[in-house]
């Protein structure tokens, strides 16, 4: 297991450092030179509009991780009270008018929909967010739910009610609190996934400017001229294969270490 | 808890109901602009005339309830409405698009079924083993690379650097059938993340199921190793996999959409793509119900053989 980690951190390390420390060490843009070309003081060539590439690559990785970070904890601040209160609440309709309306849609695939929106409106960043973490919620809230529900019937709540606990202590303080590891592992998990939404998204050209500076984006537009400048497409490619293969290498070694030592399964169903 | 009739019957009610809210969702996501949905829909060329034009297109006078009324009435019949940037009717957007697509998934699915059992049988065969961890290292890696990534990779070196392959399906019409060539690349980045997917539920489920009880007691009865394994283990294992037929689903549509635009393939993605560049809403609508009531359906399906296969276990519902 630790040579999975140590694997998994050697495979995300340079995207991550690029798109953490890279915009640092940009630098002021140079003049514009023709599109696609090789050589000429770039080390790897110029873009479609003829920037250069390298400080491209610098800048292009941290929407990406920003907006994958952002959406997923977004999930969760909505999907947790979701799941919580419809696991811990007596009233039955409340349960449903909660969880029913998830259910429905859990069924339209993920990408449809941030498109459907992307047909309307033109989301920035920003919208981009919204639209990933609301796609996100109905499963992170089922999950929060079915957890939430297995911990609420342990004899330990039973016993914090007869003590004449109050609800927030027993639902957050005790309920709350056991969730911690089944989350853990669900975030990992599907951080990965938004990882991999965010990404195509950029791709198809939502949440983004034409000409960003963007790893997806640079892949889309500079397309064009695989055949003539490879680089402007292969190296935000391979970086982007980096950052979502070593985040699952990392996220599956941290689960098998969580599941041997933890004192109780976070298992997903 | 219940029979299983009326376990059907609650999960049909719940495809009908994802049906109707698909259908639903699809037009409030679309119409329910805040403003002037002309105006706004003009976007870039917002000369009174083409506003004037949206206006009549899609009946913006109307209330909304109404439209939608006469819109979901329209669907069942292949009534799609007319599209803003060309007046043809969205309905042959569609047959257009249908048949590469159709293709396309077809192939897929065709290719991920024994690929992904064989793979996660090969590695449960051999758990521990060199094999198995290299089978277990190379899906879990893949598993999580958008397509697009992947597949421009796949370009530079089957297209670019060796020449084997075309790069894209760019003038070879929609008759790809014709051209196999061309359909390799595609087909091979559609099926990178379901297989790896499928792989390693089939990989897990036939572990569990090879150590249990009943397969120890068929192995002393002298039951030959084969058939323990291919009659007995695998339809236990196949149904935690076939629930997560679902998630697979979800990613062979958004796959779909991707690999088309990244192979220019003429089919429904590529469609879909160019509607929402041009804003072109009763197209949008047209495609979203179709890849939406087809995810319901299919997910319906799969629940549907996953209860059949494991009755004991309960699928979502």
């Amino acid at each position: 297991v630790r040579s999975r980690f140590a694997l998994g951190a050697f495979v995300i390390g340079v995207p991550l450092a690029l798109a953490l420390l890279g915009p640092l060490l940009a630098g002021e843009p140079g003049p514009r030179a023709p599109s696609f070309t090789l050589g000429g003081g770039h080390w790897l060539g110029t873009d479609f509009v003829g920037r250069d590439v390298w400080r491209q690559v610098l800048l292009g990785g941290r929407s990406v991780v920003l907006v994958a970070l952002a959406a997923t904890a977004l999930a969760y601040l909505v999907a947790f009270p979701v799941g919580l209160l419809s696991a811990l609440t007596r009233r039955a309709w409340l349960e449903e008018l909660l969880m029913r309306p998830l259910d429905v849609l859990l069924a339209v695939p993920s990408l449809l929909m941030i498109l459907l929106v992307a047909a309307v409106f033109t989301p920035g960043a920003v919208g981009l967010t919204l639209l990933v973490a609301l796609v996100n919620i109905p499963d992170a809230a089922r999950l929060v739910r079915a957890a939430a529900a297995e911990a609420a019937s342990r004899p330990a709540v039973e016993a914090l009610r007869m003590q004449g606990e109050t609800w927030w202590r027993t639902a957050v303080g005790y309920v709350g609190r056991s969730l911690t590891r089944t989350l853990a592992a669900d975030a990992g998990v599907r951080l990965t996934g938004v990882l991999y939404l965010v990404a195509t998204a950029a791709f198809l050209g939502v949440g983004v400017e034409p000409d960003a500076a963007d790893w997806a984006v640079m892949v889309d537009r500079n397309r064009t001229g695989l055949f003539v400048q490879p680089w402007a497409v292969v190296v935000p490619a391979l970086l982007i294969v980096a950052l979502t293969m070593g985040a699952n290498l990392l996220v599956d070694a941290g689960l098998k270490t969580g599941l041997k030592t933890g004192p109780k399964k976070g298992k997903r169903t | 808890v219940s029979g299983p009739r009326s376990w059907i019957a609650r999960r049909l009610l719940l495809g009908a109901a994802q049906t109707a809210a698909v259908v639903l969702l699809v037009f409030v996501l679309t119409e329910a602009l805040p403003g002037d949905a002309a105006v706004a829909l003009a976007g870039d060329q917002p000369d009174p005339e083409r506003i004037a034009a949206i206006r009549e297109a899609m009946d913006l006078d109307r209330p909304a309830h109404e439209r939608l009324v006469d819109w979901a009435a329209g669907l069942p019949h292949g009534d799609f409405g007319t599209s803003l940037a060309s007046g043809r009717p969205v309905s042959t957007y569609l047959t257009d698009g249908f048949g590469p697509t159709l293709l396309l998934a077809a192939l897929t699915v065709a290719l991920l079924v024994p690929i992904g059992v064989g793979l996660g049988v090969l590695a449960a065969r051999h758990e521990g083993g060199p094999v198995d961890r290299l089978v277990s290292a190379v899906t879990l890696g893949v598993y999580a690379v958008p397509e697009f990534a992947f597949g421009v990779l796949l370009v530079t070196v089957f297209a670019l650097r060796l020449g084997w392959l075309p790069p894209t399906a760019v003038g070879y019409g929609t008759d790809l059938l014709a051209h196999p060539a061309a359909l390799v690349l595609p087909v091979l980045v559609l099926l990178s993340r379901p297989v790896c997917s499928l792989a390693r539920l089939v990989r897990a489920g036939m572990i569990d199921a090879l150590a249990s009880p009943y397969a120890a007691h068929a192995r002393r009865y002298g039951v030959p190793g084969a058939r323990i394994r291919y009659g007995h283990a695998l339809p236990n294992a196949m149904a935690p996999a076939t629930q997560q037929l679902a998630r697979t689903i979800d990613w062979l549509l958004c796959g779909v959409i991707v690999v088309e635009a990244l192979y220019v393939i003429p089919g429904l993605g590529t469609v879909l793509i160019n509607a929402v560049a041009e804003r072109d809403v009763p197209v949008v609508q047209g495609l979203a119900v179709v890849f939406g009531v087809t995810t319901v359906v299919l997910n319906l399906g799969a629940d549907l053989v996953a209860r059949r296969l494991a009755p004991r276990s309960e699928a979502a519902a």
